[in-house]
């Protein structure tokens, strides 16, 4: 028996994140395809490597945790970048383990084809004939990269509908906390500051961007992290051209006043 | 060991084995498959043991009492494996620390007649190690 990568039908026309990928997955094409948010690579039809600038590069995951020193990193790109092929020799001068290289290889992939493939009213280009230098890895099909991307936007989605945790400057809340928070999502919110965002924390703990998406819109649902006002717009500005002054509707709830009126009838 | 592909087919030698998969317990993406899924869709049972994974990793009931005060950096998992036992099968699922930061695991699934247990969680652990190590 041998390992199978999934195979199931395209996705319906209309439902892909990127209509042009599919063209160039039909096709076998070998480029780069720029998008506003990132960049895939393709070789014969599949993707074989994905950058971002919303997502921490392989080196930066590599390098961070320890698994490669950042001398190790630089020499195997002054040794095989020119030849395109510093994934293998990461692997065949004993530096990265070849199971830790894929697996650090995939995450960084999926990762940032996710901010690449987001929705976009600039024009994707396609440079034919471009490869990255890291070379082969693992390469992964289109439709596999396109379903996973709409998968991953689901999962957001089904954590905390809000997507405003995904970009802006992010403040802690002054909610206390009411369950444990898992030592992942801990250590994201210790470096929430009324600054940072999502890319900033995923560059700074060397962790898929995705993931510090996932554990914000967590901690988001909980009511531990909100967006951060910026400070100049105050309200002054607003009451100067109003005359009359209507009582707000909000579409947004009030998630404190919700979570205590949870609380309070959970105590009944 | 080489890689993902190796690994897994190394998990299906062991005896009852019916399915495996490499998967990221924090998005539920199947990162390699292999044989059978319960449910004959690879990416929907990674979704679904993915999270159970990360249930049984956040828990604090299972954290390492020695937590605090520990050594800076990744938090080393507390939890080595989970297994789930059905009427026709065992499911074992079997983190893997690497190096880098990931959340991914072993997903084994063993025909409860055919398979033994105790000998799939020994090696499954020791096919985790080498798919990192070396």
């Amino acid at each position: 028996m041998s390992p199978t990568a999934t195979t199931r039908p395209d996705l319906p026309e209309g439902a892909a994140p990127s209509p042009m990928l599919q063209r160039l997955a039909a096709e076998r094409a070998t480029g780069a395809l720029m998008r506003d948010r990132g960049t895939l690579y393709l070789a014969d039809g599949q993707v074989v490597h994905a950058e971002s600038p919303a997502t921490p590069g392989i080196d930066v995951l590599l390098t961070t945790g320890g698994a490669l020193r950042s001398e190790g990193w630089w020499d195997a790109v002054a040794q095989a970048g020119a030849g395109q092929r510093v994934g293998r020799y990461l692997v065949d001068s004993g530096r990265v383990p070849g199971g830790a290289l894929e697996l650090c290889h995939l995450g960084a992939l999926y990762d940032a084809a996710f901010f690449a493939l987001a929705p976009t009213h600039t024009p994707a280009r396609f440079r034919y004939g471009v490869s990255h230098w890291i070379g082969p890895v693992r390469p992964v099909p289109v439709h596999a990269v396109q379903r996973e991307t709409l998968r991953r936007r689901e999962l957001l989605n089904r954590i905390w509908p809000d997507a405003l945790t995904d970009s802006a400057p992010l403040s802690p809340t002054s909610h206390p906390v009411d369950a444990p928070v898992p030592p992942r999502q801990r250590r994201v919110l210790t470096l929430v500051n009324g600054e940072r965002t999502a890319t900033d924390i995923a560059q700074e703990l060397g962790r898929s961007a995705f993931h510090i998406l996932v554990d914000l819109r967590r901690l988001a649902a909980a009511g531990l992290v909100e967006a951060a006002r910026p400070a100049t717009a105050g309200p002054a500005s607003v009451s100067a051209h109003s005359r009359v002054t209507l009582p707000e509707v909000t579409a947004d709830p009030d998630v404190a006043l919700l979570r205590r009126l949870r609380d309070a009838l959970e105590a009944l | 060991m080489p890689g993902i592909d190796e690994c897994l087919i190394e998990v299906m030698r062991l005896p009852g084995a019916r399915g495996a998969a490499v998967v990221d317990w924090t998005s539920g993406l199947a990162l390699g498959t292999i044989g059978e899924s319960p449910n004959g869709d690879h990416e929907a049972t990674a979704a679904e043991t993915a999270e159970v994974a990360r249930m049984a990793a956040e828990q604090p009931v299972f954290a390492q009492a020695d937590a605090p005060g520990g050594p800076p950096g990744p938090p080393a998992p507390a939890v080595e494996d989970v297994i789930v036992t059905t009427a026709p099968g065992y499911h074992i699922l079997r983190f893997v620390e690497t190096a880098f930061d990931s959340s991914v695991f072993l997903h084994l699934w063993l025909d409860r007649a055919e398979g033994n247990l105790a000998l799939a969680r020994i090696r499954l652990g020791e096919i985790a190690e080498r798919l990192v190590l070396a």
